[in-house]
């Protein structure tokens, strides 16, 4: 890649953050990352040095220790939380050494993730910081319950915290979109050639969008009757949906 | 053997009585809006539909029936056309010698059937090849009484929503049966021993 890695995860939030968009372009400030999962290639360098703040959730700790072995020093999270059931001695002992927050979280009603949001927001009020979007590595792979417990985070994520929660690994990414109209630049050139409208948590009545090769009109969308994959692009570099339950949408990252 | 029944059951404000609501073609009454809430299975049969689309005005997205059967000889054009187009099962019943609202029971009765509305399941955990998590993800929609046994945390009558709970990372508690009792699908995940 000829640009440097920042420049081009710019354009990444500039493109999922399109309720915010004018504020991502005209303000200096950056997006808050969050490990948790796998290791993505690449992208994790290009995440932590963009980011105002980076946090592990439990296990999290030991994919980015894993990876960033030879030059761990440039890859500190300013804290890790969770119940560290996940975490490995050696791991945990390493970030404590060097200064990074162990937060314990223990209670065993909500996810690490969910917990690492709770978190955040409190660091982000305390330190004042002025973010526009939480980015999150990893939660999609593997087990099914815990991917299907990082979606149901992002339900909850609308009440702990008040910017965009994204989530990205490997090639796909997802993000829930409220109730109401949304406005989704994806002429970045990263985007991937699939996308997607899922009612995960419960139908949605009246489902209206721009945009897409196959667009819908006032439809219902549901599992059991239709959901909306395998969808993709009319070349405008511009998805609108318009929705009335919470719709997770979807899409592929050129990785 | 004596049956015991509480005819106004339905109409109390709380309670987890699991029934199915059927509207036939005459004025709805004020009460409708609570037993639409509690429901388990809503159906219109025929002209029902025309009742509930006007009565519903404003708001109809959120009164969409399971759904309607008929020879349709009495739902207006556009009202069928609403419903279909919103994904209602539109079910056609031209049977003469019945009313729409028996052949509105039979269908309903196959659907109960069909779907297990009566909810009640029984897996078998204890193959030796089961992994030690396992999930119950309410995909689709919200399902508003649920009970387990079985498992390391049990569900009674609880709720299971995307943003209310789900529950994953479950484990069992060794008898080797989990039993899962749904009023609406519900997603059953399980780790197999690779």
């Amino acid at each position: 890649m000829k640009e440097d890695f920042c420049s081009y995860f710019r354009k990444w939030t500039i493109s999922f953050s399109l309720l915010y968009l004018l504020l991502v372009i005209l303000s200096v400030h950056r997006p808050l990352a969050s490990h948790k999962g796998q290791p993505r290639r690449g992208s994790h360098t290009t995440a932590h040095c963009c980011a105002l703040f980076r946090a592990c959730a439990d296990g999290g700790a030991n994919r980015l220790y894993d990876i960033t072995e030879g030059h761990r020093e440039s890859f500190l999270p300013e804290f890790i939380n969770g119940d560290f059931d996940s975490i490995r001695p050696e791991v945990r002992e390493y970030y404590t050494l060097k200064g990074c927050e162990l937060i314990s979280t223990p209670d065993q009603d909500h996810t690490d993730f969910t917990k690492c949001l709770q978190v955040l927001q409190k660091k982000i009020e305390e330190k004042g910081l002025q973010v526009d979007v939480i980015v999150t590595l990893g939660g999609l792979t593997g087990r099914f319950d815990q991917i299907m417990a990082s979606v149901n985070t992002l339900y909850q994520a609308i009440h702990i915290v008040p910017m965009p929660t994204i989530i990205i690994q490997e090639e796909s990414l997802i993000y829930l979109l409220q109730p109401g109209k949304h406005k989704l630049h994806v002429d970045t050139g990263l985007e991937g050639n699939w996308c997607g409208l899922v009612p995960v948590g419960q139908p949605c009545n009246q489902v209206t969008t721009t945009g897409l090769k196959w667009n819908l009109t006032n439809s219902v969308l549901g599992f059991g009757t239709l959901v909306s994959t395998s969808n993709t692009y009319d070349g405008s570099g511009i998805v609108t949906v318009e929705t009335d339950h919470p719709l997770l949408w979807t899409m592929a990252i050129k990785i | 053997m004596e049956r015991e029944f509480t005819p106004l059951e339905p109409l109390l404000p709380a309670g987890n009585l699991k029934y199915c609501l059927v509207i036939l073609n005459q004025p709805l009454d004020k009460c409708y809006r609570h037993l639409w809430k509690k429901a388990l299975f809503r159906a219109c049969a025929d002209g029902g539909a025309n009742r509930l689309y006007d009565i519903t005005e404003g708001h109809r997205e959120s009164f969409l029936p399971e759904f309607i059967n008929g020879d349709f000889d009495s739902i207006r054009p556009e009202v069928r056309e609403y419903y279909t187009l919103k994904g209602c099962e539109l079910i056609s019943t031209p049977d003469q010698d019945h009313t729409d609202f028996t052949k509105c029971l039979q269908v309903l009765q196959k659907k109960i059937e069909e779907k297990g509305l009566q909810g009640k399941h029984k897996l078998h955990v204890d193959t030796g090849l089961e992994g030690n998590w396992c999930g119950l993800v309410p995909v689709g929609q919200p399902c508003n009484q649920v009970t387990t046994t079985g498992l390391k945390w049990n569900l009674t009558n609880s709720v299971l929503g995307f943003g209310t709970l789900v529950s994953t990372s479950n484990t069992y508690d060794g008898s080797g049966i989990v039993t899962v009792e749904t009023d609406h699908p519900l997603l059953w995940t399980m780790a197999i021993k690779i």
